[in-house]
């Protein structure tokens, strides 16, 4: 006897999201910042960056953050940062 | 429509399987074999591929197959599945804001209030041990929405679900409406559905506090108690409140002569505090502006749970005998989430 069963994860993720092509170095790099608005979010954001402006020259040009820790960034913004940015440090606080 | 199946030689074996395979709430759950997601789909009448929820962060679609696979698991009957559905339905809107919920520290679970016909159509229980175990319907309509939760969407406890303490509802919360013993209105015409519609309101809750009062009959002593659980320091946010009045209480409640919206905007008006204390007590944090209302908005100062009475949801359910009612804060400690209601089976907008 065997039994069939459906799988119950659903579909796939749909396609569109892929990972961003890895830096070989961070040297003078241009930093984002994007808080998820949680207290202390932007603290910790600003130290670690503070980390790569010191030991490899980076510079943050963006300082930015959602409005609604529990809502998804707005896409259009996400796509304005990316443009202008090297690589961008987010973080939860709680 | 494919999906993805697997082969298994037998049931017992196929319910370690779905364990192994990280698909179940830590319960057992029933293997969902072809035949019987088949017969689900029969009863919802709908097209297997029609989507009924996304996930806004992932994208991630829940089909009304994959809602059906995932409600044979939990239990269900088929003839539960209009009303899962419809639960799902109401977390897929935007004011539910299902992504913040069901990934938050703050633990939330979805609580299904169903009101109507539908009720005794599919034998769910609105009395004694309301919230409790016992009733098939009310158990499993409650966690196929955990598992689809889980299982369609990607959040899953320790990983992408981050509920500090989460509570016992996660497993699955869905009751029905106690209108027999009601003094008022049903839900569902409280909220503008016709009158002959059943309907699934969902409302994410972050716990559930017991309400106790065994000796006043004073309505008025008596929605005291109830707004002092509502303002404890630990609940208190501009949050929706979910207020299930048992039988006994409403008929207190009633008895001055006091309808479903009296009784709301008593206690919107008295489950409040100082914002003062909010500050001092570290509710909001150092440079918090207040309560985030205007000046002219504020009530006398008070920081009250929601912004309108309408913020209250009331619900009669329970058992016919005990001084007992429940209190459940929204997840959301401002408007991040607002409940939703779906009629079940049926399209109003069609």
């Amino acid at each position: 006897m065997s039994l069939e069963l459906f799988d119950p994860t659903g579909e796939p993720t749909p396609t569109g999201f892929c990972s961003a092509p890895r830096l070989t170095s961070v040297e003078g790099l241009r930093i984002g910042l994007f808080s998820n608005g949680k207290v202390n979010a932007d603290k910790l954001l600003r130290y670690t960056a503070e980390v790569f402006e010191q030991q490899a020259n980076c510079n943050i040009v963006i300082d930015s953050g959602k409005r609604n820790a529990s809502r998804i960034a707005e896409p259009q913004v996400l796509e304005r940062i990316a443009n202008d940015v090297d690589f961008l440090i987010t973080a939860v606080g709680d | 429509m494919t999906t993805k199946t697997h082969t298994l030689t037998d049931e017992l074996s196929a319910i370690d399987w779905c364990y192994e395979q990280g698909w179940t709430d830590g319960l057992p759950v029933v293997p969902p074999a072809r035949e019987r997601v088949e017969r689900f789909l029969m009863a919802a009448g709908r097209p297997p591929e029609e989507i009924v929820a996304r996930h806004p962060a992932t994208g991630r679609e829940c089909s009304v197959q994959s809602a059906a696979i995932n409600a044979v698991m939990a239990g269900c009957q088929p003839q539960y599945f209009p009303t899962v559905l419809a639960a799902l339905e109401g977390l897929n809107e935007d004011a539910y804001n299902f992504h913040g919920s069901t990934a938050s520290t703050g633990g939330s679970a979805p609580v299904v209030i169903i009101s109507g016909d539908i009720r005794d159509e599919i034998g769910m229980n609105a009395s004694v041990n309301v919230f409790g175990p016992g009733n098939r319907a009310n158990a499993t309509i409650g966690r196929a929405m955990r598992l689809v939760i889980m299982n369609i969407f990607q959040m899953i406890p320790g990983i992408s679900d981050r509920s500090t303490t989460g509570w016992p509802g996660k497993y699955g919360c869905c009751i029905a409406e106690n209108i027999l013993n009601s003094p008022w209105e049903p839900l569902h015409v409280s909220l503008d559905f016709p009158p002959e519609v059943s309907t699934a309101t969902v409302f994410a809750a972050s716990g559930f506090y017991n309400v106790e009062n065994h000796y006043t009959s004073d309505p008025k002593l008596l929605l005291d108690t109830f707004a002092d659980a509502m303002a404890s320091l630990g609940a208190l946010t501009d949050g929706q409140s979910l207020v299930v009045m048992s039988p006994e209480h409403a008929e207190i409640a009633a008895s001055g002569g006091m309808t479903k919206q009296d009784v709301q905007a008593y206690l919107f008006e008295h489950a409040s505090r100082d914002p003062e204390e909010m500050l001092s007590k570290g509710k909001w944090p150092a440079g918090h502006p207040g309560d985030g209302l205007a000046e002219g908005e504020r009530g006398n100062g008070a920081f009250r749970r929601g912004r309108t009475p309408d913020d209250i949801l009331l619900v009669v359910a329970g058992g016919e005998a005990g001084g007992h009612s429940a209190f459940l804060p929204s997840w959301s400690r401002g408007r991040n989430s607002i409940y939703q209601t779906k009629a079940i089976g049926v399209c109003l907008d069609c």
